[in-house]
């Protein structure tokens, strides 16, 4: 091994994820529970029932990461957790639990938070995986998903400017509400990626809110345009008002969701590319769940290859919640002398800034 | 089942978490209580530690954990039952679910001697939770009173302020009395070889908001990640 081996584990939301991770890059396993079928038919998170669910799930995840890297406590030199932001029932369980192993095994205690995690996912190697260069600094960070996105910059390990994000609506919220509203279910952001590939005319525009210079984003107009654009829709096709009442034609769903997803695209794009000039970052990082939208991959791809900028996106399983990026970013804590103590509590609004080592 | 070594018994379901120490027949060796409110999670590791210590007992010399399972607080109950688990997976040990409602009235009993008792404890700001000996607990929506079948006492938790007194006085002594009651009832089971599976162990919840029904406990999740030839946990 070339660098410490950390447990890390994350239950911020609805993802139970236990990974092993090798020196912040390698991973040796990364199991995850997923409940979204668990939380489809609410159309949204239970957080009690989510709660419950990393309860039951906690102990067959961490034996199975254990199994699959062929490790036992005894190899690990730290135990990595995500400890906010997120839903308080959710962290608790995550918590309580890596304390617990960190406590019983006599085990460094890493503190993670969950922003970082997105961030760093992108230094990580698949089993297997060739070596690469890991991302290089100057870099810009953009992290989308169902609860957050933003714009980060960073000349340095776990050093964060804050540069901008959203003034109302999380895009991951916008892609569930849009998905509810054309009846392709939760969650919203793969079926309407799916459905905006199958569009042929592209010729349905949905408003772009460019909020100025700023690098902040906003996707509630976008939410209220979708909604009349959707009814008026719905009214030209004769059919009632309320959506669970009949559906479209396939071929107005691709159009309508190729059209909310290009506006959500053209926004985060542009916005990453000018702050990526701006700084005159040499790298572009992606993160969190809707960083899995093929769209918004390959536009923000395209445009940083023409300016000779290095993208970084990991792979979709990396890019939602999972234990791996806490193994990641958690590698970098224990590096700087990052501990927590056993009175570690959730952070359910935890922001993302430099960690204080203790 | 149990290899003879002391219990450590975690309840976490009312504002006062205790923690103890038992002996494989059940006996209460030693036991810490404090008023943990909502944020359960910031002393219980130090405060085992601390009991550890003072009882000259090694972690590893631990033959079980016993863990209330509730109803009762739904932060405490997670955070006593994760602990719970990270501690009977490091240590290899046994873990029994002990449910919380059950026990505070087999502490009630012995300390209120005879008469059949009901428990009430609070369920979120304006509900209440009801426990009969041997039925399901079930919600009291907030201005109906417990139907008391004549000769039925009240035992109220957590409801100072929104409960008769004697009710009050008869669950402080169900708190008082709880750790010893849930460690006879962790060392029959473990002595019957009943533990929990220590995957499956949850919390028992009574509430949840309004029209979300509570899955079943292995419902709706899909593990990834695992290695293929082997069997989903």
């Amino acid at each position: 091994m070339s660098g410490p081996l950390l447990l890390a584990v994350e239950s911020s939301c609805d993802e139970t994820g236990i990974a092993l991770v090798e020196d912040g890059r390698r991973i040796h396993a990364n199991v995850v529970a997923s409940q979204v079928a668990l939380h489809a038919p609410t159309g949204g998170i239970v957080p009690e029932v989510a709660a419950r669910a990393h309860l039951r799930w906690i102990v067959p995840v961490l034996d199975e990461a254990l199994a699959t890297a062929g490790v036992s406590m005894r190899d690990v030199d730290g135990v990595a957790v995500t400890y906010g932001p997120g839903l308080a029932g959710s962290l608790l369980v995550g918590i309580n639990f890596a304390k617990t192993l960190a406590f019983a095994h006599r085990k460094p205690l890493v503190p993670v938070n969950h922003l970082e995690g997105h961030v760093y996912a992108g230094w990580l190697l698949d089993p297997g995986e060739d070596e690469r260069e890991a991302p290089p600094f100057p870099l810009v960070a953009l992290v989308v998903s169902g609860g957050h996105t933003f714009l980060v910059e960073m000349r340095d390990h776990l050093d964060y400017r804050y540069l901008g994000g959203t003034v109302d609506d999380a895009a991951g919220e916008a892609f569930d509400k849009v998905g509810r509203l054309l009846g392709l279910g939760y969650p919203g952001g793969p079926a309407i990626s799916r459905e905006a590939a199958r569009a042929t005319a592209h010729d349905r525009v949905f408003p772009r809110a460019w909020l100025g210079e700023s690098y902040d984003v906003s996707f509630s107009g976008l939410k209220t345009a979708a909604r009349r654009i959707v009814a008026q829709a719905r009214e030209d096709e004769g059919l009632p008002a309320d959506e669970r009442e009949g559906a479209l034609a396939e071929a107005t769903v691709a159009e309508l969701a190729w059209g909310f997803q290009d506006s959500v695209v053209d926004v985060l794009a542009a916005k990453t590319i000018r702050a990526a000039e701006e700084i005159g970052a040499r790298g572009i990082v992606l993160g969190g769940g809707v960083a899995a939208n093929s769209a918004l991959r390959a536009r923000i791809s395209g445009e940083a290859a023409a300016r000779g900028i290095a993208m970084v996106i990991p792979r979709p399983g990396l890019c939602t919640d999972n234990g791996a990026m806490i193994g990641a970013a958690g590698a970098r804590r224990l590096a700087a002398g990052v501990r927590a103590g056993l009175d570690l509590d959730a952070r359910p609004s935890l922001p993302l800034a430099r960690p204080t080592s203790r | 089942m149990t290899t003879g070594g002391p219990i450590l018994l975690i309840d976490t379901a009312t504002t006062r978490a205790v923690i103890a120490l038992g002996g494989a027949d059940g006996s209460l060796r030693a036991e810490r209580g404090w008023t943990a409110g909502y944020r359960h999670g910031e002393e219980l590791l130090e405060r085992i530690e601390r009991l550890l210590a003072d009882e000259g007992v090694a972690l590893a010399d631990l033959g079980a954990v016993a863990v209330g399972t509730g109803p009762g607080a739904f932060t405490g109950l997670r955070v006593g039952i994760a602990t719970a688990k990270g501690l009977a997976h490091a240590l290899s040990v046994p873990i029994v679910g002990v449910a919380t409602g059950a026990a505070l009235l087999d502490a009630a009993a012995s300390a209120a001697g005879t008469g059949a008792l009901v428990l009430v404890q609070p369920a979120g700001p304006n509900d209440r939770v009801l426990v009969r000996r041997g039925e399901a607990a079930r919600i009291l929506p907030g201005g109906t009173d417990p139907d008391l079948a004549p000769g039925e006492r009240l035992v109220a938790v957590d409801l100072a302020g929104r409960s008769p007194e004697d009710a009050a006085a008869l669950g402080g002594l169900a708190v008082d009395g709880l750790a010893a009651a849930m460690l006879a009832t962790a060392a029959r089971r473990l002595a019957a070889g009943d533990a929990d599976d220590l995957a499956r162990l949850v919390p028992e919840y009574v509430t949840l908001p309004r029209g979300v029904r509570m899955p079943q406990p292995d419902e709706g999740v899909e593990v990834s990640g695992a290695t293929p030839e082997r069997a989903k946990p």
